[in-house]
């Protein structure tokens, strides 16, 4: 008779598998992986985010007007040519345009099948567009990610909650480098009358907090086209709608004073899942945010 | 795996005039590229010039040599078909003084 396989052991042989795979063991994902996106394979559904309308696209809101597609990049520089992603030739790119303030976002839609625990991880990096000789780490505002997520529909306290952190890397010039999370979004707006369609900005530039003791330096390498990846971790539990870990390559922050953007149920929304990834430009010149891998986890 | 291919929306009700470009965007996976514009509305004045442009760094541009008339009325399609690019990619427009269109600029690639 064979011994029954204790958890332990199976926690241990896990462990193995995952770290001898070299596609996951730059990853620490929970039991279930949801997701695991390499860009060397394709775009892996990261698409735009496109704004709400109704009737006429002059309808949309201009913070999602803006938005466009992301794109497969080799980091091809105009002086040392493609600098490739961690594991193969290409990551995503996120591009803004040549206008201060401008953003762009890049989103992939789920839904979920319980509500527990969930791991965001990411290796990221980004630049400003290596069209001046000189440094330029401060005309890239900010890069970061959000969840966009609802409970079931026979769930009694379901809310749509939307958890969202940048690194504010700099703003108007003052190279600022800390992370932020908001509580608020903008007014919701109906797009027509018939009360079917809204829209709400929620990445518009208020209200953004700073994170407590979320100051940190990121190795952004000393001219335009070099660059480093960064790790990102980010736990959430759906079961309790609340943030419960946030890592950021040797940081591990503290999120006691975290919280979600938060608002009644959508009657649309039900179970969903979205991931966001975003970049602001400070001047007028393409802000990128770049995403070698993306790894969505969850413990069910 | 079946090749890679991708519909990419690089410019969404712009209004274009004078002379403007979309954004950059890098396609060097792809070994076909199709831009698409269309017309969202009516479009005002004589129907500008379209060119393809490539680029060797995605800041400096210069004619890949294929040309196309915009658009002349709302929904109207204008096309170009593009098969050796390198890396980047954008559409450029002229339009005479007075003249505007605005645009949905739709990209396909496929490896």
């Amino acid at each position: 008779m064979n011994a029954p396989t204790t958890p332990s052991l199976a926690q241990d042989m896990r462990l193995a598998l995952l770290r001898s795979d070299p596609a996951l063991s730059h990853f620490d994902p929970l039991p279930r992986i949801i997701a695991n996106d390499s860009f060397a394979n394709g775009h892996c559904g990261w698409s735009q985010l496109i704004g709400n309308y109704q009737g006429d696209l002059d309808t949309m809101l201009p913070g999602y007007a803006q938005h466009s597609s992301a794109m497969l990049s080799t980091l091809s520089h105009w002086d040392s040519g493609s600098h490739g992603g961690m594991n193969s030739s290409y990551a995503l790119k996120i591009a803004t345009k040549p206008v201060a303030g401008a953003r762009n976002v890049a989103i992939k839609r789920h839904t979920f099948r319980k509500r527990g625990p969930i791991r965001l991880e990411a290796y990221v990096t980004f630049k400003p567009e290596a069209n001046e000789l000189k440094l330029s780490e401060t005309d890239v505002r900010s890069f970061g990610f959000l969840f966009d997520l609802q409970g079931g529909d026979q769930d009694g306290d379901a809310m749509r909650v939307m958890p969202h952190l940048r690194f504010l890397n700099a703003e108007n010039g003052v190279h600022t480098q800390k992370w932020q999370f908001k509580q608020q979004t903008s007014d919701i707006k109906p797009m027509g009358a018939d009360d079917k369609i809204v829209s709400h900005d929620h990445l518009n530039p208020n209200d953004w907090q700073d994170l407590p003791g979320g100051e940190q330096r990121l190795c952004y390498n000393e001219i335009p086209t070099k660059v480093n990846w960064t790790y990102l971790c980010f736990d959430f539990d759906l079961k309790t709608m609340k943030a419960t870990g946030f890592r950021c390559n040797d940081r591990v922050f503290d999120l006691s004073g975290f919280e979600s953007i938060k608002m009644p149920a959508m009657k649309n929304l039900w179970c969903m899942l979205n991931i966001c990834l975003f970049a602001e430009t400070d001047t007028n010149k393409r802000a990128f945010l770049y995403v070698d891998s993306v790894c969505l986890s969850g413990d069910f | 795996m079946l090749p890679e291919n991708i519909t990419a929306i690089v410019t969404r009700n712009e209004t274009w005039t004078g002379t403007t470009a979309s954004e950059p965007f890098e396609a060097g996976w792809a070994k076909e590229a199709v831009f698409f514009v269309r017309a969202l509305k009516e479009p005002s004045g004589t129907p500008g010039k379209g060119s393809v442009e490539i680029s060797p760094d995605g800041i400096h541009w210069i004619a890949e040599g294929t040309e196309f008339t915009l658009p002349a009325a709302r929904d109207a399609i204008a096309v170009a078909r593009i098969t050796h690019f390198g890396n980047w990619l954008r559409v450029r427009a002229q339009l005479d003084d007075g003249a505007h269109c605005t645009v949905l600029v739709t990209l396909h690639l496929k490896a």
